[in-house]
């Protein structure tokens, strides 16, 4: 019989059909894949990639990410705000993740018309980085990891709220930078991070997140708290600069700090440490490890603010 | 026959010298932090907040500003003679350019090497300035070099090794600006747009008696400079030492503006705006124009520094902004003056 | 003889082009001597080095020592110059410009006194520009500012007087005045007055000795019916003219014959 073999034809077409069409969609399933050649631009990012643990996938970094030490050794995509369109497109990226506040949007225009994914996350307040962290790990397929690290800081962070609750606000000066002197405004993270830490921000009504400050707005506002962070600061000479303006409680008391860290600086995973030890400089007695032998907590309700 | 005698000398120094000392003192009291002047003056050496507004906040600035703008409009009227050119300014020779790279690279390299004075007895200086100082040399140097022609620098040549020795200065920091980081790049403005903020009496001192001296000593030359600005053979023919005196004033100049520069950074147009105003007011006769723009230099820029402090409160501006502010509407005044009866240019 | 001004075997080049070439010549004090000679046959330089504005080879000497044993304040009470043209850039009044001719006397130091207003008063009234001087100088017409820097080189009340093409600016009227006023402070003053000319009939009016460059060498020296002849027009400045008498029958004036 010459028709069998048509009619046995028909069936097995259909079924390779639908086997073909099972298998590219799962083929299409596995190969929708989450990004896993990244580059950053900036350097809270990539330390956000790295303690969530997408290190490994990181294949290019601007040449001021130094944290983790692997950081380094990344290859390198340029500064902070002119990174070198032809070294990303170099190192054929899934994804590049960028700050809103520095990112040129005319380099990221030229990125996506290269037909590369750009995100941009926002750092603006404390609760923007804590966002940005778990939309990070969203994009990377790993969301709980965004959760459980968003959660961490949340916690570093209550933790210092509850210990300095009990004093009153200290008047506190953060300078970035001295000279000029450059103090931490307001509308931004780390005037938020000093607040929470018991302090009391200076220039923290002003507008803009980084201002020049006058010596006599600093001597009006009689700060108890002078913290040097930034460039320009060194260990000998904060306490030395302030000296001959005795007025101001922070001299009076000594209480001039030079602070070299990012933890504050950077919108990025370590803010709760650096909360901490902002925390530490505004408000020494209430952390009892500063308060050889007294209880804790019970130098921390001073009667002077 | 109207000319330049005593009476006029001392009626309008006399009258500048009044306004200066009321700029300084009005000055001193403005700013965008309220003072109370009876608080401050109850306790002066006490740990006073007014008092320490008062003399260790404003007062040094504000003299540091008279001096200063002083000094650039000193500068601004001699080089404009010196040029042959109303339009030349301080910027020009390239030593304000040097001096703020040399500043910048001090900031970048060395922002903590110290200079002890008087072997530590007088306090410290920063390396910072001194590597500014020393920028400023070697520009003038460089620019004097390469304006030199056969023992005589040509108004042309000093004008044009100038430009662009400045324009060369000024893609090297722009390129240095590239590659700092955010914190650095703060400094950098600083030297790009001037800032009068200080609080060492010694370093205001030390510029006073620096540019007192240098303008007494170009003010010698206000004769000659009459001279050689209806021509150079002209001058010669009149009785000047034309090559002597271009290769004095140069010098001078150069210095006076290596040191302002390299303790405040670039404040611009003061060197341009202050003799054009006074030399309407005035007149040209440099006897009297040196030390009218001297006196008015100092009011301006005091008051760009009171405005400076007080405009973005509590944020500072850098004062080279508010001159330049100034500088761009009375520029297009000047442009727009030219077709006017008294001559402007 | 003590000659105001002797030079000897002047020459002067510039860069490789050579304007003078072995030019000498004494003027004796009070002479008045016109220099003529088309352009570029070196007679503004010849002024710009008897100034010391520009150095030759050669020697220069004036009053019996070398010019370059004077220094420049000293010789400018020895010499004034009036320029062709002066072109500011800043403004100042006539009385000041004319004032600036006193710098050489009151010193750099003190301000213009008494004396000096008067001279350059008097200064200003014989130049006929005292009208107008109050006025900026870039406001006035060539003339008058031709006539203001004579008055600036009188100011500097010097022994010699020289000029580059006095009247290049000035109308008929002008530079008639211009030339009366030079004769008349060469009788009355004594002044020595060398002067770069162009117009050669007026030279011939006024100067009674006339120098003749061409191509940066002396061509004739000596009194204009000798100088101003037909064959040395021909040679020097190559067109024809018919040398005749003026009215008074002593000095030649020249009228031109035009090929067309």
């Amino acid at each position: 019989m010459s028709y069998r073999p048509k009619i046995l034809a028909a069936p097995l077409f259909v079924v390779s059909l639908i086997v073909l069409a099972t298998h590219a969609s799962f083929v299409q399933a596995a190969s929708a894949p989450y990004p896993r050649r990244i580059v950053s631009l900036a350097p809270s990012v990539t330390e956000t990639l790295f303690t969530l643990g997408f290190g490994n996938r990181i294949v290019g970094v601007t040449t001021y990410c130094d944290y983790p030490a692997e950081a380094r050794k990344l290859p390198k995509i340029g500064g902070f705000t002119n990174p070198s369109l032809e070294a990303i497109v170099g190192q054929r990226p899934d994804l590049v993740i960028g700050v809103n506040e520095s990112s040129h949007p005319v380099k990221v225009r030229e990125m996506e018309r290269l037909g590369i994914k750009v995100a941009l996350i926002s750092v603006t307040s404390l609760n923007d980085i804590l966002n940005s962290i778990q939309s990070i790990a969203r994009w990377l397929g790993n969301p709980e990891a965004g959760e459980k690290l968003a959660q961490k800081i949340a916690r570093q962070i209550d933790a210092v709220k509850k210990r300095v609750a009990p004093a009153p606000r200290r008047a506190t000066l953060l300078a970035v930078g001295i000279k000029p002197l450059v103090a931490v405004g307001g509308k931004n993270f780390i005037d938020e991070l000093i607040t929470l830490a018991g302090g009391e921000n200076i220039a923290g009504q002003a507008a803009q997140p980084w201002l020049n400050l006058p010596d006599e707005y600093v001597i009006a506002k009689a700060p108890r708290v002078i913290i040097e962070a930034g460039m320009g600061a060194e260990r000998e000479q904060s306490a030395k600069r302030w000296q001959d303006l005795k007025s101001i409680p922070a001299v009076q008391e000594q209480r001039v700090y030079y602070y070299r860290s990012d933890k504050i600086l950077r919108p990025g995973p370590r803010i709760g440490e650096g909360l901490e030890e902002i925390a530490r400089l505004v408000h020494p007695e209430c952390f009892a490890e500063s308060q050889r032998g007294l209880n804790p907590g019970s130098g921390c309700e001073g009667p002077r603010p | 026959m109207k000319v330049l005698d005593r009476k006029k000398m001392i009626w309008v120094n006399g009258a500048l010298l009044i306004l200066l000392a009321l700029s300084v003192i009005a000055c001193a009291l403005l700013g965008p932090v309220r003072l109370d002047l009876a608080r401050a003056w109850q306790n002066i050496f006490a740990a006073n907040p007014d008092a320490e507004i008062l003399f260790r906040a404003r007062l040094p600035r504000v003299l540091l500003g008279v001096a200063i703008g002083g000094g650039m409009a000193a500068c601004g009227v001699v080089l404009q003679a010196l040029l042959g050119n109303p339009l030349a300014c301080p910027q020009m020779l390239g030593v304000s350019g040097g001096a703020s790279l040399g500043g910048i690279l001090g900031l970048i390299f060395f922002p903590h090497w110290l200079l002890p004075i008087a072997g530590g007895l007088l306090g410290e200086i920063s390396w910072v300035p001194l590597a500014a100082f020393l920028g400023a040399l070697l520009s003038m140097i460089f620019v004097y070099r390469f304006s030199l022609f056969h023992g005589r620098l040509h108004p042309y040549h000093l004008l044009l090794s100038g430009v662009i020795f400045n324009a060369f200065i000024a893609a090297v920091i722009m390129f240095l600006n590239s590659i700092v980081d955010f914190y650095q790049a703060q400094g950098l403005l600083f030297w790009l747009m001037g800032s009068l903020s200080t609080r060492a009496y010694l370093t205001v001192a030390f510029i006073w008696a620096y540019i007192i001296i240098g303008f007494l000593w170009l003010w010698a030359k206000g004769l000659s400079l009459n001279l050689i600005t209806v021509g150079e053979e002209a001058a010669m023919q009149l009785g000047v030492e034309t090559a002597a005196l271009q290769r004095q004033i140069f010098v001078a100049s150069s210095l006076m503006i290596g040191a302002m520069v390299s303790v405040s950074g670039m404040i611009g147009f003061v060197g341009l705006m202050v003799p054009h105003v006074m030399r309407l007011i005035v007149g040209g006769d440099h006897r009297l124009l040196l030390p009218a723009s001297f006196l008015a230099g100092g009011i301006f820029l005091c008051w760009a520094d009171t405005l400076a402090r007080v405009l973005l409160a509590p944020a500072e501006l850098p004062v080279g902004i508010v001159t330049a502010f100034f500088g761009g509407p009375f520029f297009l005044y000047l442009l727009y003056r030219e077709g006017g009866k008294k001559p402007a240019l | 003889m003590n000659p105001s001004i002797l030079i000897r075997n002047l020459s002067f080049a510039y860069q490789d082009r050579s304007v003078l070439h072995g030019v000498s010549l004494s003027v004796e004090k009070g002479e008045m001597a016109g220099i003529l000679g088309p352009n570029g046959s070196g007679k503004t330089t010849f002024i710009k080095i008897l100034s010391a504005v520009l150095s030759g080879q050669g020697e220069v000497t004036l009053n019996g020592r070398s010019i370059e044993t004077y220094g420049r304040g000293e010789l400018s009470r020895l010499i004034a110059v009036v320029p062709q043209e002066s072109r500011l850039n800043f403004p100042y009044t006539a009385a000041e410009i004319v004032l600036m001719g006193r710098a050489g006397h009151h010193g750099p130091f003190a301000l213009e006194g008494k004396k000096d207003l008067e001279i350059a008063r008097a200064s200003m009234e014989s130049t006929d520009s005292l009208s107008f001087s109050d006025r900026y100088l870039h406001e006035l017409s060539g003339g008058e500012k031709q006539r203001v820097l004579i008055a600036r080189a009188l100011a500097q009340e010097p022994e010699i007087l020289l000029l580059d093409e006095p009247s290049a600016f000035l109308d008929l009227k002008h530079q008639l005045h211009v030339f009366e006023l030079l004769r008349r402070l060469n009788r009355e003053r004594g002044l020595t007055i060398v002067a770069a000319l162009h117009d050669l009939n007026l030279a011939a009016l006024f100067f009674p000795r006339l120098v003749m460059l061409r191509e940066g060498k002396i061509y004739r020296d000596g009194p204009p019916q000798d100088v101003l002849t037909e064959k040395t027009i021909d040679e020097v400045y190559g067109i024809r003219v018919r040398v005749e008498r003026d009215p008074s029958g002593e000095k030649p004036q020249l009228f031109i014959c035009p090929s067309l």
